[in-house]
Formats: structure tokens, C-alpha cells, sequence
């Protein structure tokens, strides 16, 4: 009885958070027709780094391992795009597919290398946490020293945007056309992440979540697994970067660095870690906070970004979805003795 | 020969400087294993003090008092309100300070603007050393570092509170059985890194830019030379020093500096995955 009760519930859940979904979709895709096109371009952005939010969920999220650096693989994946793109002198129709591709190659590689480097030397914990802070601090360096390639302070221009087969040959993209790519794409990498962690899958990140030792000693070789969820995460990212180099147009050091990497951690902890939906629509939402208290001073945000860090880790620490949720469940079961006398059976 | 004197000497300037950033964190990170990624912000914080005191016509020794008082009462009034609540949860703490972090270099950014500040180094001139003339201000920082690394060495290795902390860590139960109020002796140990850490902007502060981003350059390199020399002993911070102080001197003849101080990096986290608990075994 009581897990039938449970399973109501579970499913009213369900439905309502499909329906949710639904509601945000809609919005999400109707967007270009109602806000327009300039501010859905933002919304196109900001879409693009939750890809980076993703990617960081993913990897935190599930595996519990936090990268400090993670815009170090957004960048190489932006990065690789623009220089492929406009330095090696091909057709834009080419160059621009090659660019994406290269993109993230370039972000696996490095998490390949980085990742079977520090995994399988059994760093863990908050040693990967500072060696991956250490990378973001490399990868700045290397974009503003080697400025021969990666054109320094000044970044590149010009990256030709993606083509696609129209009627009239390859062409471009219009503006909501790209818009509506972007957001096909965000929706195809959420959904196969959590398709693929739903199963036996994710039983298994989440048993390396919880305890490493034991998992391995039931057989799973974890660091090979870690390694995977890491170059993978890698790639989501440097998706989300080759595309944003080709929308945008242009790239600058901006994308790599220690601000975004320790950006996209407040995007996935306000958003609840491991969610994969909730730190999509925290990254929304923060961008949308960034742009509205930096039209009153540029020089608050990072005050506010200071105050978020600490506020999430003592009043949201399952992000503000979770939060909610738990004040929900809290008011319900103060109200539950008069509407449902049978209470201890809820519990069980 | 002059050549060889020089690079020696500017190896030993900038060991000196990391020795003087990492001894505070040695403290923090080293001997308690909190992540405090706010440690470059109180060597940006002594660096102000001294900005401040010589601003108000005061000397560059009266500096060094003050200095290291505001950075123990900042640090101690952080780890009473936040920090030891999180004792347990290490990636809360790293979130945590960043955001300190972030607070603390706006704030400074918003009260004194954007501009270097003005510092004057107490000691002009140079010396001739080995045929070779140097600056003197920066043999006496390599002293004054070397002087304050003896220093800590014994607090920590010869006296009764140096006994509590490493009790303390080694066994926080035991500990409080003997007797020791842990929370106490954590709460000294926090405010003495960071007290460290202002010293350390005091004396850095003559020979670089002091504005409110200067402590970010510290950090990753102040938790490596931490992590490669050993965590948690002075020794170890020396080694850690050399290391990473004396392969970025010698990078920088032969490359860019942005690019040596990433390849440094990168050695250095070689050099982690080698030797996972440092060159020096506290």
C-alpha cells in the first residue's frame, strides 16, 4: 500500500515536471517570435554555454569529480573552430563542419591526455579540482602568449558561420533558423545524457559517487570509467564552443579562463548538480541576472557571483529547484496530520 | 659569469616570493586541508595595508605590524562566521572562498579604483654583489623571507601551540581528549595564514602592480608550490619554491613569460601525479 502511494506520487511528479518541460519548450522554440530577434540571439548564447553547464553536470554531477577548468575545454573547442576555420585558408562551406569537428577533437584530445594522466594516477578530490583550476590558468596563458595563432588579447574575427544545403546550394543559416538549430541541439545532447545515465549506467557513476573503493571492488574499473564521463564532458563542451565561435562570429579570451570555469560551477549548483535540466535553465536565468544588474553597474556583478557562491552553498546546496521542492515537501507534511490522518504509511 | 649571478639572484628573488606566498597557505592547505582559494586575496589585502599606511604618511615598517593584524582579524572573523562550518565538506569550502574571493577583490576594486596604488619600497639603491650590482630592497626581501620561514619553522615545530596544531590535525578526537580546544587552535591557524599572506603583499608589494587582481597570479602557483613540496611542512615550502620558483626563472630566458608560467604549471602538475605526497615528506 504504501509503495503504491509512493508510486502515485512519483508519477503526479512525473507528469508534472513533463508538462513543465513542455511549458518552457514551447517558450524556449516560440521565443524568436515574441522577444525578437536581438534578444532571442542572446537566448541563442546563453543556450550555448548551457551547453558548458551540461557538460560540467555531467561530469560533477554524476560522478561527483568537479573540474575547475571546464572552460578550458568550451574554449578549445571555440578556439580550434576559429583557428580551422579562418586561418588554414579553406572553402567557409568546408571549413566551417571542419572547424566544429576540429573543435572538439582538440577538447577531447586534452581531456584524454589531462584525464588518463591525473585519473589513472589516482588523482581525486579536490587534488583534481586544483590541477584543473591550474588548467584554466594554463589554457590562459598559452591563448594570450601564443597570440601568432590564437590573435592574444585581441582574439579572432571572422569565423564564417555554419552551412547548410538550401535550396539555392549551401548557405548560412538565417537568424531564427540558427536559433532553432541551436536549441535542436541542446535538447538532442540533454536528452541522450539522460537517457544514457538513467539505467545501469548511471547506477554505476553513481555507486563511483558515493564509493569509489567499493565500486571497483565489485568489478567496474572505474578510473577507465571516469576517464570517459571526463573526455565526454570535454566534448559537450567544446560542442557548445566551436558553436558558439560560428555564431557569434568572433572568439577572445574571454571563453577561456578561470571566470567562465568557476562561472558554469555556480550555473550547475544554483541549477541542482545532476539534474542536467536544472543547470540548463540556471545558466539561462544567471546570464539574464548578469545582464540586468550590469545595466545598473557593471562593477556589482561580481559581488552578487561572490554572494551566489556562498549563499548556495549554505541555503542551496541541492540547487534552487531542490530547495523548493523541499519546502513543498516540508509545508505538505506539516498539513498532512489534518488532511491525511494516515501519514506514517506517506513515509514508508 | 655576470649572467650566471643574475639568474641566480632573480631565481632567488621570485623563490623568496613563493616561499612567502606559499608559507601562509602551508598553514591553511597544508596543515589544516582547507582549499582556501581566498589565500590571494589577503596577499592583495597586506599589499593595500601597505598602500593605506604609507598613504596616511606612515613607513613602510610600520606596515609590517599593520598589515598582518588586518589580515588575522579579517581571517579570523572568515573563520568563525563561515569556514568552520565546513570543516567536513571540502568542495563547499572551495566554492566558498572563491566567492570570498570574488568579494573581496570588488570591494577593494570599488573602494580604491581601478589605478595601481602607490607604494614605496623602503630601501633604494643596490649593492654590489659578487662584481655584480642588484637591487638592495630585493636582497632584503630574500632575508626578511628566509628570516620568516626560520620563524614559522619553530612556531610549528617548537612550541606548545605548534604541538596543539599538529595534534590537533593528526587526531582532532585524541586531541580534544588531551584536552586541546580544537576549534580554538583552528581558528588561530586560519587567522595565521592569513596574517602570513599580508605579509607576504607587504613585502611582495614594492615590486610589482598592487591593484585588487594581483593576488589571482599567486594562487594556482602558491597551491603547487604547496602540493610539490609536501603538504604541510616549512621545508617543504622551500622545496616547493625552488622548484617551481628557480624552472620559471630559467623558462623566461628562453620563452614568453606567459608561456613559461603555464609550462611551470604543467610540470608541476607532472611532478604532482609523480610524487602525489611532495618532494619533502612532512
Amino acid at each position: 500500500m504504501a509503495d503504491g502511494v509512493r508510486t502515485v506520487r512519483r508519477d503526479h511528479r512525473f507528469r508534472l515536471s513533463v508538462v513543465m518541460l513542455g511549458l518552457v519548450l514551447a517558450f524556449v522554440c516560440a521565443a524568436p517570435l515574441i522577444v525578437g530577434v536581438y534578444a532571442a540571439s542572446l537566448l541563442r548564447d546563453a543556450m550555448l554555454f548551457s551547453l558548458l553547464a551540461l557538460a560540467l553536470d555531467y561530469l560533477w554531477g554524476k560522478t561527483g569529480v568537479l573540474s575547475f577548468g571546464h572552460a578550458t575545454f568550451f574554449g578549445a573547442g571555440a578556439y580550434g573552430a576559429a583557428i580551422v576555420s579562418t586561418r588554414l585558408g579553406l572553402d567557409p562551406v568546408v571549413g566551417s563542419w571542419l572547424g566544429l569537428i576540429a573543435g572538439i577533437a582538440a577538447a577531447a584530445a586534452i581531456a584524454l591526455i589531462v584525464g588518463y594522466f591525473l585519473v589513472f594516477g589516482g588523482v581525486r578530490g579536490s587534488y583534481f579540482t586544483i590541477v584543473t583550476l591550474a588548467l584554466a590558468v594554463i589554457a590562459e596563458h598559452v591563448i594570450v602568449g601564443w597570440s601568432e595563432v590564437t590573435g592574444g588579447d585581441a582574439g579572432l574575427l571572422g569565423i564564417p558561420p555554419l552551412y547548410f544545403p538550401t535550396t539555392d546550394g549551401m548557405a548560412p543559416l538565417s537568424a531564427e533558423a540558427l536559433y532553432w538549430f541551436v536549441v535542436a541541439v541542446v535538447c538532442v545532447v540533454t536528452a541522450l545524457l539522460y537517457r544514457g545515465c538513467k539505467g545501469r549506467y548511471g547506477s554505476i557513476l553513481k555507486a563511483i559517487e558515493d564509493n569509489e573503493l567499493r565500486a571497483r571492488a565489485l568489478g567496474h574499473n572505474t578510473s577507465l570509467h571516469l576517464l570517459m564521463v571526463f573526455v565526454g564532458s570535454a566534448a559537450i563542451a567544446a560542442l557548445g564552443g566551436a558553436l558558439y565561435a560560428s555564431s557569434v562570429g568572433f572568439v577572445a579570451k574571454d571563453i577561456v579562463g578561470l571566470v567562465l570555469s568557476t562561472q558554469v560551477i555556480i550555473w550547475v549548483a544554483i541549477g541542482g548538480r545532476g539534474t542536467l535540466i536544472g543547470p540548463i535553465l540556471a545558466t539561462i536565468f544567471i546570464l539574464w541576472l548578469e545582464q540586468e544588474v550590469s545595466s545598473i553597474d557593471v562593477r556589482l556583478w561580481p559581488l552578487f557571483m561572490g554572494g551566489l557562491f556562498i549563499l548556495t552553498v549554505f541555503v542551496f546546496p541541492d540547487g534552487i529547484l531542490g530547495k523548493a521542492e523541499q519546502l513543498i515537501a516540508g509545508a505538505r507534511r506539516h498539513g498532512a496530520p489534518r488532511h491525511a490522518p494516515r501519514k506514517g504509511r506517506h513515509d514508508g | 659569469m655576470d649572467v650566471i649571478i643574475s639568474i641566480s639572484l632573480n631565481a632567488l628573488t621570485l623563490i623568496s616570493i613563493l616561499m612567502l606566498v606559499g608559507l601562509g597557505l602551508a598553514i591553511i592547505y597544508g596543515l589544516m586541508g582547507v582549499i582556501n582559494l581566498s589565500h590571494g586575496d589577503f596577499i592583495t589585502i597586506g599589499a593595500f595595508s601597505l598602500a593605506v599606511v604609507q598613504g596616511f604618511g606612515g613607513s613602510f615598517w610600520l606596515a609590517l605590524i599593520v598589515a598582518p593584524v588586518v589580515g588575522a582579524g579579517l581571517g579570523l572573523a572568515i573563520e568563525q562566521s563561515i569556514i568552520r562550518f565546513l570543516y567536513a565538506r571540502p568542495l563547499a569550502t572551495i566554492m566558498v572562498t572563491w566567492g570570498l574571493s570574488l568579494i573581496i577583490q570588488q570591494s577593494l576594486q570599488l573602494t580604491f579604483g581601478a589605478a595601481p596604488q602607490r607604494v614605496l619600497s623602503p630601501i633604494t639603491g643596490s649593492v654590489e654583489l659578487f662584481g655584480a650590482p642588484y637591487p638592495a630592497y630585493r636582497i632584503a626581501m630574500i632575508a626578511m623571507a628566509a628570516a620568516l620561514m626560520i620563524a614559522a619553522y619553530l612556531l610549528i615545530r617548537r612550541t606548545r601551540f605548534g604541538l596543539d596544531l599538529r595534534a590537533a590535525i593528526q587526531n582532532p578526537d585524541m586531541a580534544r581528549a588531551l584536552g586541546i580546544d580544537t576549534g580554538r587552535v583552528y581558528a588561530i591557524a586560519f587567522s595565521l595564514g592569513t596574517a602570513v599572506a599580508a605579509i607576504a603583499g607587504v613585502l611582495l608589494a614594492p615590486l610589482t602592480a598592487v591593484i585588487a587582481q594581483m593576488g589571482i597570479n599567486y594562487l594556482a602557483r602558491s597551491f603547487f608550490v604547496v602540493i610539490v613540496g609536501g603538504t604541510g611542512s616549512v621545508p617543504g615550502v622551500v622545496a616547493g619554491s625552488a622548484v617551481v620558483g628557480g624552472a620559471e626563472t630559467l623558462f623566461n630566458y628562453v620563452i614568453p613569460a606567459t608561456l613559461s608560467q603555464a609550462l611551470v604549471l604543467v610540470l608541476a602538475i607532472v611532478l604532482v601525479r609523480l610524487r602525489p605526497s611532495g618532494l619533502v615528506r612532512g
